[in-house]
């Protein structure tokens, strides 16, 4: 089992009030921007445009590793928890994993009824500007 | 096996990868989700464990600008100011839970259980006001059943507030109206602004005592249906379209920095004046004075409180900020959010589009 799998498989076993806690575990826990990142975030970089909230996704693959580095407002706590889910998932693997993973990750996630079709597009593009840039960095 | 909060155990096991350093510093949580997942069920959180979850949240509070309490809000500068309360009148009524009933209403589904303003309930513009089957909203049946859920009667004064200029508290006001709830408040500045001025947050959502509440058909002289707008655009009556500037002349779809949300054409009801919602905003997130809002609305755009007015954005959440603003702070006599806006409009076979 990928750690992908087994995250999906905790959001999938609980009912909605606790798959919300969870969101709200993983927002917390969002580590915060390693200073090295800061000039790079202040500067408008790696920024994922789509999301209404700044977030700074910094996805680098240094040899066979993929390595997340990310910022994402308190006042945003969905976006935050999403983005520590793919850290959580994704940070430590290797591209092929990445590329490998599901395209339905927020269905997988069971996270589509809470949000509704409106809220889950941002979320979607933090997920595609992960994919796109291991994709990237390896071609 | 007991088991650590979810989030944490899969945190953990990346944390002993050796190419983690930047999340090696976690601290884990001591609370608990137990899940006997072998056992097919769940053991039950108890309140106590999810307010100690919840706890854990760390905010970084924006700066205080002591300037920010001291202004005394000037609600009788607008036409019907009273719906407007400062975040100090909030501060005052926290415990007037029999008569009043704060509500926050966010575009972020987890921001609420963050922490809000004590007292607060959480009603969210999808899975609470939305038909999950129809596009539309949940009918008055449905709507009496929520607010009596919410302890929310029909002589109760609500007050809404949430994050993003209000903009998602005003969609909550204007479906609140649509249902004939009487009493609707606003607190000018909304959640950023009570955060800004360090007043209380809350983790604990609070129960009320069940209500009964009668909620009555959709007073529809507030809501426009596409039929009728395109009668009042055939009529050359004013239309706003409240969208950005890039929505509004066709070269988007969809907000900037928003993903796409399905439209099959760009551009604007013919005749519309665009006027981004925003523009009613300060940067504190309250609203902006009489006379700069009249400087936009009449003078620069040309619009008259005694016309027949109609606003749209993209789903009709961002124009009921405009239509309160329209209404109430400048006193129109007839303005009706038409909630099916270009998502509709946009995608109708045969009605007028100008770029």
């Amino acid at each position: 089992m990928t750690p992908f799998e087994a995250i999906a498989e905790d959001f999938a076993s609980v009912d909605d009030q606790t798959r919300l806690e969870l969101l709200l575990d993983y927002a917390q826990q969002l580590p915060p921007l390693p200073d090295a990142y800061h000039a790079l975030r202040d500067a408008g970089l790696a920024m994922v445009h789509e999301c209404q909230s700044p977030v700074f996704l910094m996805v680098e693959v240094k040899g066979d590793v993929v390595h997340i580095n990310a910022d994402v407002p308190e006042e945003a706590p969905m976006a935050r928890s999403f983005t520590m889910v793919l850290v959580a998932a994704f940070h430590g693997a290797s591209p092929e994993d990445v590329l490998q993973a599901p395209e339905d990750i927020l269905h997988r996630l069971r996270i589509v009824s809470l949000l509704g079709m409106q809220r889950t597009r941002g979320l979607s593009a933090i997920y595609r500007r992960l994919k796109h840039e291991v994709a990237r960095q390896i071609a | 096996m007991r088991r650590r909060g979810l989030g944490t155990e899969r945190v953990r096991q990346a944390r002993t990868h050796p190419i983690v350093p930047n999340i090696r510093h976690l601290r884990i949580p001591m609370y608990k989700i137990r899940i006997a997942r072998n056992f097919g069920r769940r053991f039950g959180m108890t309140g106590n464990e999810i307010h100690h979850l919840s706890s854990k949240a760390s905010y970084s509070k924006p700066s205080f600008n002591q300037t920010t309490r001291q202004v005394t809000m000037d609600t009788s500068q607008y036409v019907h100011g009273d719906v407007l309360v400062s975040t100090q009148w909030v501060a005052d009524h926290l415990g007037d839970t029999d008569s009043i009933r704060l509500v926050e209403s966010n575009e972020d589904v987890l921001l609420y259980h963050t922490g809000h303003v004590p007292n607060a309930v959480r009603i969210d513009w999808v899975n609470d006001l939305n038909d999950q089957v129809v596009r539309d909203y949940v009918g008055h049946e449905r709507f009496g059943a929520l607010c009596a859920e919410k302890g929310i009667s029909n002589d109760t004064t609500v007050v809404f507030y949430g994050d993003k200029n209000n903009w998602w508290a005003c969609y909550a006001f204007w479906v609140f109206k649509l249902y004939g709830h009487e009493k609707c408040l606003i607190m000018n500045g909304g959640r950023s602004k009570w955060i800004a001025e360090e007043r209380p947050l809350s983790k604990e959502v609070p129960t009320f005592e069940q209500t009964t509440y009668t909620a009555l058909p959709q007073d529809t002289s507030i809501r426009a249906f596409r039929d009728e707008v395109l009668k009042h655009q055939e009529a050359g009556l004013p239309l706003v379209d409240v969208r950005s500037p890039a929505e509004y002349n066709g070269t988007l779809l969809h907000m900037p920095a928003y993903p796409q949300e399905g439209a099959l054409r760009g551009g604007h009801i013919p005749g519309a004046s665009n006027i981004p919602w925003s523009r009613a905003a300060n940067d504190d997130a309250t609203f902006k004075s009489r006379k700069d809002l009249e400087a936009i609305y009449l003078e620069e755009k040309g619009l008259h409180p005694d016309n027949d007015t109609i606003a749209y954005c993209r789903i009709g959440e961002r124009s009921s900020h405009s239509w309160f603003v329209l209404t109430y702070l400048l006193g129109f006599q007839n303005v009706r959010n038409y909630d099916g806006s270009w998502t509709e409009w946009g995608n109708l076979v045969g009605v007028p589009i100008e770029k």
